[in-house]
């Protein structure tokens, strides 16, 4: 038998530790086999950002077969070291809970039913809205004859998940239509 | 070497993250909730929730007023009275696991007749067990001993954000505790350790245990 030291004391030290429990008659089996399943065993771990408040902390998704099987704060990441509030805890709660919207709900003006729409469509009518109304009210002068270039109709609701860069991106985007009013949810 | 759990109360902020972590770990469903007044919710502990933080105020001498939060859960006994109930009529529903000191409820439990689950559920120093009728299971927190066993920290603790919940080897948790004591004191005098020599979790609590929970602390 190949065995170095340090093999031979886990192996010493194991055979110790079974034969005084053996010996004092606790049956060993049944706490391991309550114990031995594991549910994010073999589960493929994906990082991720808890989408609730502006402290963005990080977490491990536990993938088995296709499925979300847990989630749990990551522990290195510094800014929660692998904690998370109530809101975060519950993540698993957000994929499983079965109000979650699925796919794009649209209700068309004065109707009383939300129908299913795919993205497509969805995207298409957020830009063909946009650009009409830009065009109906935008406002190229103010009543003294100034230049303002000025979209007051739309407010851009942004978030607090968004970094400098982005947010940058997003400014710039919005400001080319001349929208003034922003905002972001900075907390749920 | 056994594994314990410090809860310094003085640092919980209420949250409730161990309270939702262990129900998603644990995969249990969801109560029926109202408005009960308080922001202890559900109002107790039962068979789909192991871990539930108790909220208490109370008034002091000079008018201001202490809001106290308790995040009860099972206390994981160095000698566990429950199993010792439980044994008489069936050995192996409630055992300790002898490496971590974990006190687990196993699929036996639903061989207990009704009196020996009255008789383990008022043999509870604690008032922890709780019985689901559906499965007929007696049930309680597991300290996640599939967690500890992987070599991870039970959920509630992982998921503690004010670092109010501590998981370690029992002499550097009970090292800690006692730290942690002294430090309490400085502003709590009468700041105590809930029966630390017989538990595995240790809770520290900053004034006496009635302005907490009637079965916070045994002793």
């Amino acid at each position: 038998m190949n065995c170095n030291r340090r093999d031979f004391l886990k192996l010493a030290g194991a055979s110790a530790v079974c034969l005084t429990l053996g010996q004092l008659g606790f049956n060993l089996d049944e706490a391991f086999a309550y114990a031995g399943k594991l549910k994010i065993e073999g589960a493929k771990e994906f990082i991720s950002i808890c989408p609730f408040c502006a402290v963005c902390c990080q977490v491990i998704a536990y993938v088995k077969d296709g499925r979300l099987v847990s989630v749990e704060g990551d522990p290195d990441f510094p800014v929660n070291q692998g904690s998370l509030c109530a809101k975060g805890a519950g993540l698993m709660g957000m994929y499983t809970g079965k109000p979650r919207l699925m796919k794009p709900l649209y209700r068309a003006p004065y109707s009383d039913k939300w129908e299913e729409k795919d993205w497509d469509w969805t995207l298409d009518q957020i830009a063909r809205r946009i650009k009409d109304d830009r065009d109906k009210n935008f406002v190229a002068r103010n009543a003294d004859g100034k230049t303002v270039n000025r979209l007051e109709n739309i407010f851009m609701m942004g978030t607090s998940h968004a970094s400098n860069e982005e947010c940058a991106l997003m400014h710039q985007a919005l400001r080319s239509l001349g929208i003034v009013y922003m905002d972001h949810q900075a907390r749920t | 070497m056994s594994k314990a759990i410090l809860i310094d109360t003085t640092r919980c902020t209420a949250c409730r993250g161990c309270q939702v972590g262990c129900k998603q770990w644990h995969n249990l469903p969801a109560n029926r909730t109202y408005q009960m007044g308080t922001h202890q919710n559900p109002p107790d502990l039962n068979p789909f929730n192991f871990k539930l933080v108790r909220f208490n105020e109370h008034e002091q001498k000079d008018g201001t007023v202490v809001w106290n939060f308790f995040p009860d859960q099972c206390r994981h006994c160095v000698t566990p009275i429950c199993k010792d109930v439980a044994d008489m009529a069936v050995p192996g529903a409630i055992i300790q696991q002898p490496e971590t000191g974990i006190v687990l409820f196993t699929e036996k439990t639903a061989l207990l007749s009704p009196e020996d689950v009255k008789a383990v559920t008022d043999a509870c120093p604690y008032n922890i067990p709780r019985y689901n009728p559906q499965t007929r299971l007696l049930v309680k927190c597991d300290m996640c001993v599939d967690r500890v066993n992987a070599g991870l920290p039970p959920i509630c603790v992982q998921t503690c954000p004010t670092g109010c919940m501590v998981f370690g080897n029992r002499e550097e948790i009970l090292d800690l505790a006692r730290k942690r004591l002294d430090y309490a004191r400085q502003r709590h005098p009468k700041a105590f350790l809930c029966d630390a020599e017989d538990v595995n979790v240790i809770f520290l609590l900053a004034e006496d245990k009635k302005y907490y929970y009637k079965y916070a602390s045994f002793a």
